[in-house]
């Protein structure tokens, strides 16, 4: 795996040198992009992180995942695990913090250890990606997709609870 | 996400009152500062990933590569207009490769080029739910912790993470296609 980028860069720099492109100028060209990006990203960064602090440090973060742990339960997660399915929407810093957490707390190979794994692994922080994504966007109307996104996170959550109980 | 915001502000403003009044300003900081440190790391990847694809555009070499995934943008999206169609596919194959560094510029370019052009909002939820479910096809964060902690078999875990994220991002394309599509047309 670690060949693929170097080799991806070197491919691309002697495509483009075959190509008779100017490759300083083009590089600075598409750098120059980059502040632009950033400086539109910032403030709905600043929003979401915000936002998450205070969920964190209001207690709210625990008293949402204990009111949803029976709901998890029925469906298969174990309630140890509810915290951090819920949080891991919101922050990947906050996720990871969780399971390194149950991985002291339970054991490394245990089931929770490998369900909270699985579900660190396979699920994404779906609004931060909303928020990076559409940082300089015109579509505001985002709820249908971010309902959509969360719903399938929560299907591979169930999935990988079922799933390491066979493997 | 404008009432996500003021359920969520509103609800951890109010509990802070009560409980840790000092706690308030300083969480907020604390967000404000994460959120700096976050873009100004966000810069850096994207003045080399731009700098990069700007390279890799201009020679054409872009527009051969989205030629080959014509067939699952086509499945996935129907129409793509414009340049969305190169954008869109090397958004996701950098996902299924796992370069998270160049996945973010590609996607912002997607959006923007796909909102050039009317009636592309089926286009754009499908590409946001197709991000934020990705199939990663290796967990190597996940790995590294498990290996540094000791665990007896720490790739126990990479078959049920890739089945989980199939699990979510067809999911995730599934109910757009069911759900999203109609109203476009």
């Amino acid at each position: 795996m670690k060949y693929i980028l170097p080799a991806l860069f070197l491919f691309i720099i002697l495509y483009a040198l075959c190509k008779k492109v100017r490759p300083y100028d083009a590089f600075v060209s598409g750098a120059g992009q980059a502040i632009p990006f950033a400086v539109k990203l910032f403030p709905y960064l600043a929003a979401i992180f915000v936002l998450t602090e205070l969920f964190e440090a209001s207690g709210a973060a625990d008293a949402v995942s204990a009111f949803l742990a029976p709901l998890f339960r029925l469906l298969g997660i174990p309630p140890e695990l509810s915290k951090l399915v819920l949080v891991k929407p919101f922050s990947g810093n906050g996720a990871l913090a969780l399971l390194t957490e149950i991985y002291n707390t339970y054991g490394v190979d245990s089931y929770i250890a490998r369900c909270a794994s699985v579900i660190y692994g396979s699920s994404e922080t779906v609004f931060y990606v909303a928020a990076v994504y559409f940082a300089g966007a015109k579509t505001k109307n985002l709820a249908a997709p971010i309902f959509i996104s969360l719903f399938a996170s929560l299907c591979a959550c169930v999935f990988a609870c079922f799933i390491c109980l066979v493997m | 996400m404008n009432v996500i915001f003021a359920i969520g502000f509103t609800v951890c403003t109010a509990v802070l009152l009560f409980i840790d009044p000092d706690g308030a300003l300083a969480s907020m900081l604390a967000g404000g500062e994460k959120a700096l440190s976050l873009t100004l790391k966000m810069t850096v990847i994207y003045a080399v990933w731009l700098g990069i694809f700007e390279l890799a555009e201009r020679s054409m070499l872009t527009e051969k590569f989205a030629r080959l995934l014509k067939p699952l943008n086509r499945f996935l999206f129907g129409e793509l207009p414009g340049k969305a169609n190169e954008y869109v596919s090397l958004n996701i194959s950098a996902n299924m490769l796992g370069m998270s560094g160049a996945t973010t510029p590609m996607g912002i370019k997607s959006i923007a080029e796909l909102e050039k052009f009317p009636d592309t909002g089926y286009q754009i939820a499908m590409f946001f739910v197709i991000n934020a479910t990705s199939i990663q096809l290796l967990p190597t964060s996940v790995l590294a912790l498990r290996t540094s902690l000791g665990s007896l078999s720490p790739s126990d875990i990479i078959l049920p993470t890739i089945l989980a994220t199939a699990v979510s991002t067809v999911v995730g394309i599934l109910l757009v296609k069911l759900f999203l599509r109609k109203k476009q047309k």
